[in-house]
């Protein structure tokens, strides 16, 4: 396996340079990465548990500071940036968890209006747009279903659909699939793959659920023991 | 039509109400020892002004009349609440703790005791007790209680100082136990942090949210434990405002003037100062954690 060096263009959606993580109790789990997602670009994240790659993304949606490189969104230098900076980059990219993260004392509309909410709008400025996407999603008979009420498909929408309720330039989805049944996880890589062409959004999935690969023509970039390796055997595009 | 908006924060769940107990109970007790505290620092402050203001005047070789036309120009004066000659009878339960039960034999001369009971704070009236005794040829001395009263003094001052320690220990202790409690029932929260945080809120948004939810609490909690100070001191204050003798003099005097109150009203709102910083400071601090 041969290392990934992407090629490096000009104001790419997200730009790694020799990005390596530590965390004080495993050590070093990714090793100088160097990465560029174009923007509008659809990429698959792979490798074994353990890899990184859940690591990998939590940087990309500045979870956390990398020990040692740059990262650049949307040809924004991260490490400088003030927290109230940061705040707005962070509102820029959307983000779903596999165990979705959804507060459940909140109604499935009340957990997609969450982004803009926090950002200070009112609900009579955002109600129809969150019931849109809620419906473009399928859940638009669930609308204000308490979050428990919901199956995990249901649920993983919802995640879905407060990840985009921002009109996010970049969508990152950590295992999204992960607790879905596979005709779930296709119907939502479905969901993403449309989102990707209609809206242009750029799209990240790390996933280990190979055989959902194989249906999209899309690169897919692989993590073994903290460095990061292009797949051939998947997908195939740069 | 607008949706009503559910808060951020879920509603008050076990762990919260355990915070609200422990606050209100810690809010009770503080409350409580201030009060406490005060009565401490006004019975000393009385009884240090009672011993002071006792003062014993001995006559010899005078009648009782004589003796009590003394008391009778003692009485007017004006730092003087009261003067008074104690009776034979008196005077040999004074001895007998010397001399043993049985009385004293008869034809024994003994001295006029005279007690005065002054207000130091307008005067000592020695000057003037001793100026009447030599007006009236009345070969006397004026015995103060100086030397006593400076021991009690010093004890007094020891018990004021004991009580404030109490106070200020068990305030210290009460708010680090409400930062505490806070601090561990909002760690419990890390996973709404956590979402707010990567939905694009600013640590300001986020720590405000927590801030004022803990402020309420430890308000309404702290409340409680001062209404519940309130009530003990007020039962204490009507059942046992009756009570009399040396005993009743050493307790503390409970009472609820101005000062009382303003300490109720102090508790909580220290409470929920300290539940508030104490909220800010973790949510800040866990979220230093993250870029």
């Amino acid at each position: 396996m041969a290392r990934f060096r992407p090629d490096l263009s000009d104001e790419p959606a997200v730009r790694l340079d020799g990005v390596s993580l530590s965390y004080e109790r495993t050590g070093e789990v990714l090793s100088e990465i160097d990465l560029v997602l174009r923007q509008g670009s659809f990429t698959f994240l792979t490798g074994p548990s353990g890899a990184g790659k859940s690591s990998l993304l939590k940087l990309m949606y500045l979870a956390h500071a990398p020990t040692r490189g740059g990262i650049r969104l949307f040809g924004r230098q991260t490490y400088d940036l003030k927290r109230k900076q940061l705040a707005a980059l962070r509102r820029r990219i959307g983000v779903v968890f596999q165990e979705f993260r959804l507060l459940d004392h909140l109604t499935a509309f009340e957990n997609v209006a969450l982004p803009l909410r926090v950002a200070g709008q009112k609900a009579d400025a955002y109600q129809n747009e969150v019931i849109d996407l809620l419906r473009w999603v399928g859940l638009g008979e669930r609308v204000d279903a308490p979050i428990p009420s919901l199956s995990g498909g249901e649920q993983q929408r919802v995640a879905i659909a407060r990840a985009l309720i921002n009109k996010p330039d970049l969508l990152i989805a950590d295992e999204p699939t992960g607790n879905v049944d596979p005709e779930m996880g296709r119907k939502i890589l479905r969901l993403f793959a449309e989102l990707n062409k209609r809206v242009g959004t750029t799209i990240l999935i790390a996933t280990h659920d190979l055989e959902l690969l194989r249906e999209f023509d899309s690169p897919v970039l692989r993590l073994a023991n903290g460095l990061l390796v292009r797949d051939v055997e998947y997908g195939g595009a740069e | 039509m607008t949706r009503r908006e559910t808060p951020l924060l879920p509603a008050t769940d076990a762990r919260e109400a355990a915070l609200f107990f422990v606050i209100g109970a810690l809010c009770f007790l503080a409350a409580l020892a201030a009060l406490t505290t005060r009565g401490t620092y006004k019975a000393a402050e009385a009884w240090g002004a009672q011993i002071e203001g006792d003062l014993t005047v001995i006559m010899r070789s005078v009648d009782r009349r004589t003796a009590e036309d003394v008391a009778d120009r003692v009485e007017v004066l004006a730092n003087v609440f009261e003067a008074r000659v104690l009776t034979r009878e008196e005077v040999e339960t004074l001895l007998e703790p010397s001399l043993g039960p049985g009385g004293m034999p008869e034809g024994l001369p003994i001295p006029m005791l005279m007690t005065v009971q002054a207000d130091m704070a307008v005067g000592d009236p020695s000057p003037d007790i001793q100026r009447i005794l030599a007006e009236m040829s009345v070969d006397g001395d004026v015995a103060g209680n100086a030397g006593y009263a400076e021991n009690v003094r010093g004890a007094l001052g020891v018990l004021r100082l004991v009580a404030l320690s109490i106070v200020a220990l068990l305030s210290a202790t009460a708010i680090a136990v409400i930062a505490f409690a806070t601090h561990a029932a909002l760690l419990a929260r890390r996973d709404i942090v956590d979402v707010l945080h990567l939905s694009g809120a600013e640590d300001r948004f986020i720590a405000g949210l927590f801030e004022r939810r803990f402020w309420i609490l430890a308000l309404q909690a702290g409340l409680g434990g001062a209404v519940a100070a309130l009530m003990v001191t007020a039962l204490i204050v009507f059942t046992g405002s009756g009570s009399q003798g040396v005993e009743a003099q050493l307790l503390p005097r409970l009472s609820l003037d101005f000062w009382d109150i303003v300490i109720l009203l102090v508790t909580p709102v220290a409470a929920g100062l300290a539940a508030r910083m104490a909220a800010r400071l973790t949510v800040l601090n866990s979220l230093k954690d993250t870029l």
